[in-house]
């Protein structure tokens, strides 16, 4: 009875196939808005958690701006969403710096700093790396190992050489392990010394695609850029684990007392990251599911229009069934399943596209969007709820039908 | 007339009232009709457009209720069936055969033939084949994934016979069968249905074709809502009022055939006609029509 159902609606669909699309087109908008939206935090989370894991939780992040609240005990009372994106540079400075690396309990302090200049090799320019200037301490502290060659050492803090990511090998240099080669930074020529291994994603939160940076030497880039390098981004590994919450505040009041009492500059502890990302994805999200939200709702209204439409194109066929024996049941069945795959199956090209949007942006971005089974899960049921909610009316409507009045309509 | 045997009738109407519409808008359908039909009766009910014969094979038929009197169908009195027992009472015992568009065009014919199993929730492969033989039986064994559109008109109600017989139901009902058929198509009809009844089933086919009276053993004739005469005739007959329709106005076209029977309605005696208003009076001219037609 209910294969037959299914079997019947997925025939229907069949013989009015352009209809049914444009019918299905507003749930179909509106799952791949939900779902793309979903997928995207769910891949930043995943990132950062990544992040946590590979960095350990004891890691201190300095950033500049004001993005968190914190209550006396040191709490996270408040994420300032708009300050709180992206790799931005602005308040942090070399005094910083110095300040930091004083700091009772700061094993390592390594900075993070954007150098500007043009990137060229053999004379022609490339714009599409991330040029980084980091101390020799990176990565030990992202724990990550190189694919050719070695990091440059503390010996080679002020020498003009480079390591650079796998995607900016091949794209600079056309080979894997360019050892040796020569890259032009600002005029000034830099030696490679070594190729990361690929990154499965960014190591640092909201940071660059890595596979794509050229990595110079902290001091190496203040002197090629005559100390204008934008410092954007300090990590703090603590001498002893647990002590970072001690640090932090530590920390927070120094750089209070050394940027003239002003709170333009954020600290925070490495698990803080995925409540501050987490925060302020959930506001997007939440913007771009109630558009979803809505877009479903129209989807669910051209269902009902459609389903009300076809009640009354079929009314002899629902004569003769209820002629040959159906009950108004098996009527009211027949057409809320109808209804239901016309919906599911709206939300399943919604999901096809969605991991098609999801791929694209894998190759065009930098973000990692991942679609769990149970967001697939989730927009199924969504997608089979619109058409059982919004079927129903139609339903009824074809289930009280006069036997005598269906059967003489033409 | 014969005495009709004491038995227990298999359908009895008593006193069966139909109105249609509110106020003075009123239409009596049918007026206090009582009937009673035995298994294994091929009756066939007579009459011209608007007489109830319809009404009364819907009413039979659990399609509709009626306004007033009592209908038992094999001793249960139908009043007190709720909606999804009188469904099921469709199902299984009354079979349907319309006189157009009965199959759903988006179904083969298999499956159009397996639709009132799907209803009763028999497993799919056991409604197939059931609906097979049946099909088998009518002729059509090859036409199996047809669809509905492929086929010819007759072939249309050799399906429809077979899915009306493939819940084994008790009772046919047959409402102009052979309506939109030729001459050939409506033969090859009838003995199908010629055939159900020996097999013990009980036929109620409507027509306006006095000819097919030949296959039935009984004859009702309707006016007006009333049931106005009930003869039993031998099978492969015609009987004598039905013949005197044909001889009145030898038969060619459907209107033919309404207007042999109309007059015919209003040849006969026992019923004050002409007081009651006609309900369609613009028949009265086409039947002058074509009986000028005919004498010319």
């Amino acid at each position: 009875m209910f294969g037959g159902n299914v079997k019947m609606a997925l025939a229907a669909l069949r013989t009015s196939k352009g209809r049914s699309l444009l019918t299905m087109f507003g749930v179909i908008i509106g799952i791949v808005s939900v779902v793309t939206t979903v997928s995207l935090g769910e891949g930043i989370k995943q990132q950062v958690v990544g992040q946590i894991n590979r960095l350990g939780s004891d890691l201190i992040t300095v950033r500049s701006g004001h993005i968190v609240t914190r209550d006396k005990k040191g709490n996270i009372t408040k994420v300032n969403a708009t300050t709180g994106l992206g790799f931005n540079s602005g308040s942090l400075s070399q005094a910083d710096l110095k300040v930091i690396q004083s700091t009772p309990g700061a094993q390592k302090a390594v900075p993070i700093a954007l150098v500007n200049g043009s990137l060229k090799v053999n004379g022609t320019e490339y714009t599409n790396n991330t040029i980084i200037g980091i101390s020799q301490d990176l990565p030990d502290i992202i724990k990550q190992k190189l694919a050719y060659g070695t990091f440059f050492t503390s010996d080679e803090a002020r020498q003009q050489v480079a390591v650079i990511g796998q995607d900016a090998a091949i794209e600079l240099f056309q080979e894997l392990a360019p050892i040796g080669m020569t890259l032009s930074i600002r005029g000034q020529d830099f030696v490679v010394r070594g190729v990361l291994d690929r990154f499965a994603a960014p190591p640092l939160p909201l940071g660059p695609n890595f596979n794509d940076v050229v990595i110079i030497p902290y001091q190496t880039a203040q002197a090629v850029t005559n100390a204008n390098t934008q410092l954007v981004q300090v990590l703090v590994l603590p001498s002893k684990p647990n002590t970072a919450s001690a640090i932090i505040t530590e920390l927070n009041s120094r750089l209070y007392s050394a940027h003239g009492q002003q709170n333009d500059f954020t600290v925070l502890r490495q698990d803080e990251n995925l409540s501050v990302t987490g925060d302020i994805l959930n506001l997007f999200t939440a913007f771009v599911a109630g558009i979803g939200a809505i877009s479903l709702l129209v989807g669910g209204i051209g269902i009902v229009n459609i389903m009300l439409v076809a009640v009354t194109e079929r009314t002899r066929e629902i004569g003769i069934r209820k002629a040959v024996g159906a009950t108004n049941r098996q009527i009211l069945g027949q057409f809320l399943i109808e209804a239901s795959v016309l919906s599911l199956v709206g939300g399943i090209i919604g999901i096809v596209i969605s991991f098609i949007m999801a791929a694209m942006i894998r190759l065009f971005t930098n973000m990692q969007p991942v679609i769990t089974w149970q967001i697939v899960l989730i927009a199924s049921g969504v997608a089979l709820s619109i058409g059982i909610i919004f079927g129903i009316t139609p339903a009824i409507k074809a289930a009280r039908k006069d036997p005598i009045d269906a059967l003489r309509y033409e | 007339m014969k005495a009709t045997p004491k038995r227990q009738p298999v359908i009895a109407l008593k006193d069966v009232s139909k109105l249609y519409g509110f106020g003075h808008a009123t239409t009596l359908a049918l007026d206090e009709v009582s009937l009673e039909i035995d298994q294994g009766e091929f009756i066939a009910v007579m009459g011209p457009s608007g007489s109830g014969k319809s009404t009364l094979m819907n009413i039979i038929g659990l399609l509709d209720r009626p306004t007033n009197g009592s209908y038992s169908l094999g001793n249960r009195a139908v009043a007190r069936l709720r909606p999804n027992q009188r469904a099921k009472a469709r199902r299984d015992r009354i079979g349907f055969i319309f006189q157009s568009f009965s199959l759903l065009p988006r179904l083969n014919v298999l499956e159009n033939v397996a639709l009132p199993l799907l209803y009763k929730g028999v497993p799919l492969t056991r409604r197939l084949k059931r609906a097979g033989v049946l099909l088998e039986q009518v002729g059509l064994g090859d036409r199996e994934y047809f669809m509905p559109r492929q086929l010819s008109g007759g072939q249309i109600q050799r399906v429809a016979i077979a899915r009306a017989l493939i819940n084994d139901p008790s009772i046919i009902i047959a409402d102009e069968p052979t309506g939109n058929l030729d001459s050939s198509n409506s033969r090859v009809v009838m003995e199908l249905l010629s055939e159900v009844h020996k097999s013990g089933n009980t036929i109620l086919l409507v027509t306006h074709n006095p000819e097919l009276t030949r296959y039935a053993n009984r004859v009702v004739y309707m006016h007006d809502g009333s049931i106005v005469h009930d003869e039993r005739t031998p099978i492969g007959e015609v009987p004598r009022l039905a013949r005197r329709a044909m001889a009145l106005f030898p038969r060619k076209t459907e209107e033919d055939d309404l207007a042999g029977v109309s007059a015919l309605m209003r040849t006969i005696p026992d019923k004050p006609i002409g007081l009651k208003k006609r309900r369609k009076p613009k028949r009265r001219p086409k039947a002058k029509k074509s009986k000028d037609r005919s004498k010319s």
